[in-house]
């Protein structure tokens, strides 16, 4: 049976959005398909290798500084600034990476959050590189992308040929034989597979594809800070991982959307939103086993069996 | 730099123990309740901010009482005690057989709504609890002075480890509770209630975590915020004492302890970076910590 | 994995019809919308509320009289939780799904340069309330939609140093939260004190990250400088924390301490009551205790009512000053349109409940002062309160 072009077509109804003609929802738009992006190449190490990652921020917010530095200190254009960000958040995870693979765990977790804290403190003290804590500020839309509409549809496209190429990697044989460590690394290593590398470079690619998020988000926001690096966004895009569905390639992408569109209906409507979404949080946890697309995924199956039983 | 005066170098000591103890209380709850459970519990800041809270109000009630910070310490964290058994018992035990990754996920939530629930009890506002008169004042150490109530945090530390000593290894309850640091599975095979056993421990770990946050109150502000700002620290020292461990959470206390306080000496604006620094270090070198065990598989 | 393509489906649809939904209807009488970031939970918190409710009874007392031009005055809220994502997000969200004509609020200097930068993208005027940051409107960061209504480092910096003068010490030692707003205050105060007092110098300087818990070792660290009096920025609930460590070490009786940070607001007090260093010199956003002008007594009566305290909070002048700004420009333009309200904005002078305000068309600064005085037991009140205490004006002391 033929692969539905699934991503594709979900991608083309995003491509809609505008026609809608709501500022507001390009916005939301660009936002959740950036957080898409980060949750997806968070989930490569979380659903496919799983490998728990706390400091995913780390990559993102070195991603951001990257691309806003050279864009607004050395006036370098848009594209190669981000593709530095996508580098340099690789280079961050080659480095980190390599003292983190060594530890199992709860203990990788740990190691993970620590270097994520120490990008973190780095960015807010050193005032002269970054700005310290009032942030790189003055970023602009790069002038082939100055309005929402167009920003958007840039923003579509990276994610988009992004999504495709980790739809490529998870899919390949290096792709399997994640999800094979996965299942079982000491299986893993006595059939003679290098379980380190594969994971390293399971975490220089998601480095790669959340330095790029971040190079996104700090040109989306017009300045960048250290928050961007900060615990509560490892925390945030793991949340999203998980709720979307970390078994599932997009349900990481579902979750972000889910997440940022809860926040913002909770927001407007009480500022006792810690506690309303701490319940759904915690209600979701419990009534979704696999995640939101997990959840969807067993009902769809279970309809298609009992249909092919009926028929 | 010239040399420091001594007696200096020994308040500087004495500080870095009363960080210590507090940081102990709160890190010696994650620990138990992470080598038995093992569920790293995120919400036990917001557990440390509850006690302070609820220290605050019964302080408040009690107005003139003599004793009342003695009688709003002990209720408060007896409070966080109960509350902890509920969430236990009422739900944190539902998700026992999910993945890991779905405990500390249903603790962040924790985190979000006490920190409401906090907010809308006692409002945003700065709230403090003065030293008890006993304890006020201090005491000359050399040429210098060392407040008293510190003095009782830092004796306070080994009774209480002291006590812990004496139930986990000479108790059979104790025993019980190392065994199931160790082995689970085999304790429900030996006939032991591992149901009851978990409430327990998270219930021990909960009053330690309120119990920080009870004693506390004299010596730090009472405000929205503070259970996340403690709960990164807690992580760095079960982290260099060794998760799951009790003892170490103890050792790491002290280590973090004096590393903040000379910290400022030899490190004067970094300490920011330096805590996390250190938490790599250890990883990276000894990643059971000082005195946790590699876990298995 | 069908499943996935049709959510796709329906979440663009949803967006589609959401969308369409909510284009802007038809213009009438329409209510002015003024959106309102600002922290509500978490460490920030315990100004942002009080700050909120000034704006709230600013708002309900010029509705009361027949609103703006006709039209009624309503405030959109939305909780910037302290992060400057979540203000830029929350900014974006008020002017363009809220429809609101105008942002007033911000706490943190970040959050005031998210918003900042939302408000020159959106072209909307953004009137910062709170946020002290010199960043946001220096020579080259300043764009025409940013106001500023609050006071700034700099002449907090500034102010201090004029008291610290006046004291008969020169061996001074800083300590405050080794982040931008500490430091810049920091410098602020040892260049104009030098200013001012050549021979005073600076023997030492503790730099506590922000957030610290445990103050003990820098306020021995302090004392062993042996200093005759120490300037600090800590502020706020990390000012209580730092008072409760170092009363102890009797602190406050071996040096004068001048704090800049609202040290001396009501809400300290109330908070450490006979914990309160007495003879400290600081400052407040507000004291309901002493009236510089004949309207403040009345400010305060109708404060107290509006909230239901028995002691009005000093952190409401800050939301309600930077209403009344806005609202004065509206009337003084006679439109809600953007630029006309900014040339009338700019130069224009108010009749603050603390006396006349005037935001300086060069800056786009207010020239906001602050009380200062040194705190004090009083027998009627059952915490110490400033006294003496005057008002300082900004004018002299900002660039």
């Amino acid at each position: 049976m033929r692969r539905v072009p699934w991503g594709l077509f979900a991608l083309v109804a995003a491509g809609l959005l505008p026609l809608a003609g709501s500022r507001f929802y390009l916005y939301l738009g660009t936002d959740i398909a950036i957080m898409a992006l980060f949750a997806v190449s968070l989930n490569l190490l979380l659903g496919y290798t799983g490998l728990i990652s706390f400091g995913q921020a780390a990559y993102f917010g070195i991603g951001a500084y990257t691309c806003a530095l050279l864009m607004v200190r050395a006036e370098i254009p848009f594209i190669p600034s981000l593709l530095a960000g996508g580098l340099l958040g690789a280079a961050a995870a080659f480095l980190f990476g390599s003292f983190c693979i060594r530890l199992t765990q709860i203990y990788f977790a740990m190691l993970t959050l620590a270097f994520a804290q120490i990008v973190w403190a780095a960015a807010f003290k050193w005032n002269s590189l970054t700005g310290g804590d009032t942030g790189l500020t003055g970023v602009p839309f790069p002038g082939f992308l100055d309005s929402p509409v167009r920003f958007y549809y840039f923003t579509l496209a990276v994610v988009g040929i992004s999504l495709g190429l980790l739809r490529r990697v998870v899919g390949s044989p290096f792709g399997r034989m994640l999800v094979t460590i996965r299942e079982n690394p000491e299986r893993a290593e006595f059939i003679g597979v290098h379980v380190r590398r594969y994971e390293l470079a399971a975490f220089v690619i998601a480095g790669f594809f959340s330095g790029i998020a971040g190079g996104l988000f700090g040109v989306f926001n017009h300045s960048v800070f250290p928050d961007f690096s900060y615990w509560t966004k490892s925390a945030e895009v793991l949340i999203m991982t998980i709720l979307g569905g970390m078994y599932t390639f997009l349900g990481p992408a579902v979750g972000a959307g889910i997440l940022l569109s809860l926040n913002m209906l909770v927001t407007s409507y009480t500022e006792y939103w810690p506690l309303v979404l701490g319940l759904i949080l915690a209600a979701l946890l419990f009534l979704f086993p696999g995640g939101v697309m997990g959840f969807l995924e067993t009902r769809l199956r279970r309809r298609r069996h009992s249909e092919a039983r009926g028929a | 730099m010239s040399l420091p005066d001594p007696s200096f170098l020994v308040i500087q000591f004495l500080s870095g123990l009363t960080a210590a103890m507090f940081l102990f209380l709160i890190a010696s709850g994650l620990s138990l309740i992470f080598g038995v459970l093992r569920v790293l519990n995120f919400a036990h800041g917001s557990l440390y901010m509850l006690g302070a809270y609820l220290t605050y109000g019964v302080v408040a009630w009690l107005a003139n009482t003599p004793g009342r910070f003695w009688v709003a310490a002990l209720g408060g964290s007896i409070g966080v005690a109960l509350i902890g058994g509920i969430i236990e018992r009422t739900l944190l035990r539902r998700l026992y057989g999910r993945e890991a990754l779905y405990q500390l996920l249903f603790t962040y939530a924790l985190v979000l709504i006490i920190s409401d629930a906090a907010k809308l009890l006692w409002g945003t506002g700065q709230l403090s609890v003065s030293r008890p008169p006993i304890l006020g004042g201090s005491v000359p150490v050399f040429d210098q002075v060392f407040p008293r109530y510190n003095i009782f945090v830092i004796l306070l530390g080994p009774a209480i480890a002291l006590l812990f000593w004496f139930v986990l290894h000479r108790t059979r309850a104790g025993r019980i509770i190392r065994a199931a640091a160790l082995d689970r599975e085999m304790l429900g095979v030996l006939g032991v209630n591992v149901d009851r056993l978990y409430t327990a421990v998270f219930i021990i770990g909960a009053w330690l975590a309120g119990l920080g946050g009870a004693l506390v109150t004299p010596v730090v502000t009472i405000v929205p915020g503070m259970d996340v700002e403690v709960i990164v620290n807690a992580f760095i020292v079960v982290v260099i004492g060794g998760l799951g461990s009790f003892w170490g959470a103890l050792l790491g206390a002290l280590a973090l302890g004096q590393v903040m306080s000379f910290g400022i000496l030899i490190l004067p604006r970094f300490s920011l970076v330096f805590v996390y620094v250190l938490m790599a270090v250890v990883l990276v070198m000894r990643p059971w910590g000082l005195l946790g065990k590699p876990l298995r598989g | 994995m069908r499943g996935v393509r049709f959510l796709g489906v329906i979440v663009a649809l949803t967006f589609l019809v959401v969308g369409t939904l909510s284009a802007p209807g038809l213009a009438q009488q329409k209510p002015i919308r003024v959106g309102f970031p600002i922290i509500l939970s978490g460490g920030g918190a315990l100004f942002g509320q009080p700050a909120l409710t000034g704006a709230q009874m600013l708002v309900k007392e010029v509705n009361d009289k027949g609103g703006v031009l006709g039209r009624t005055l309503e405030l959109v809220v939305r909780d910037s939780k302290g992060t400057p994502e979540e203000a830029t997000r929350a900014s974006r969200e008020l002017v363009l799904k809220e429809g609101a004509d105008f942002l007033v609020g911000g706490l943190t200097s970040a959050e005031g340069i998210a918003i900042s930068a939302v408000a020159k993208e959106q072209k909307v005027i953004y009137i910062a309330a709170i946020p002290k940051t010199t960043t946001m409107t220096e020579p080259g960061k300043l764009h025409p939609y940013v106001f500023r209504a609050a006071a700034n480092s700099l002449t907090e910096g500034r102010s201090g140093a004029v008291f610290m003068a006046k004291l008969p010490v020169t061996k001074i030692y800083t300590i405050g939260p080794d982040y931008e707003y500490g430091q810049v205050v920091t410098r602020a105060f040892a260049d104009w004190l030098k200013k001012l007092k050549p021979e005073a110098q600076i023997v030492g300087q503790g730099w506590p990250k922000l957030g610290e818990q445990d103050y003990t070792p820098f306020i021995t660290t302090a004392m062993a400088a042996k200093p005759e009096a120490v300037f600090s920025t800590l502020w706020g609930g990390h000012f209580v924390t730092f008072a409760k460590q170092a009363k102890p070490y009797g602190f406050f009786e071996k040096v004068r301490v001048v704090t800049a940070g609202e040290g001396g607001s009501p809400e300290t007090a109330m908070a450490l009551k006979d914990d309160l260093p007495l003879g400290l010199i600081s400052n407040s956003y507000d004291v309901f205790y002493y009236d510089p002008v004949p309207a403040h007594r009345e400010y305060v009566a109708r404060l107290k009512k509006f909230t239901n305290q028995e002691y009005a909070n000093s952190w409401a002048s800050t939301g309600y000053i930077a209403m009344q700004f806005l609202v004065e420009a509206i009337r003084k333009a006679g439109s809600t349109d953007t630029d006309k309200v900014i040339k009338a904005l700019e130069g224009l002078t108010i009749d603050s409940p603390i006396g006349k305000q005037t935001m300086r068309a060069k800056d786009h600064q207010a020239t906001r002062g602050q009380f200062w005085g040194t705190t004090a037991k009083v027998p009627e009140y059952p915490f110490p309160i400033m006294r003496p205490v005057e008002y300082i004006p900004a004018d002299d002391l900002m660039d």
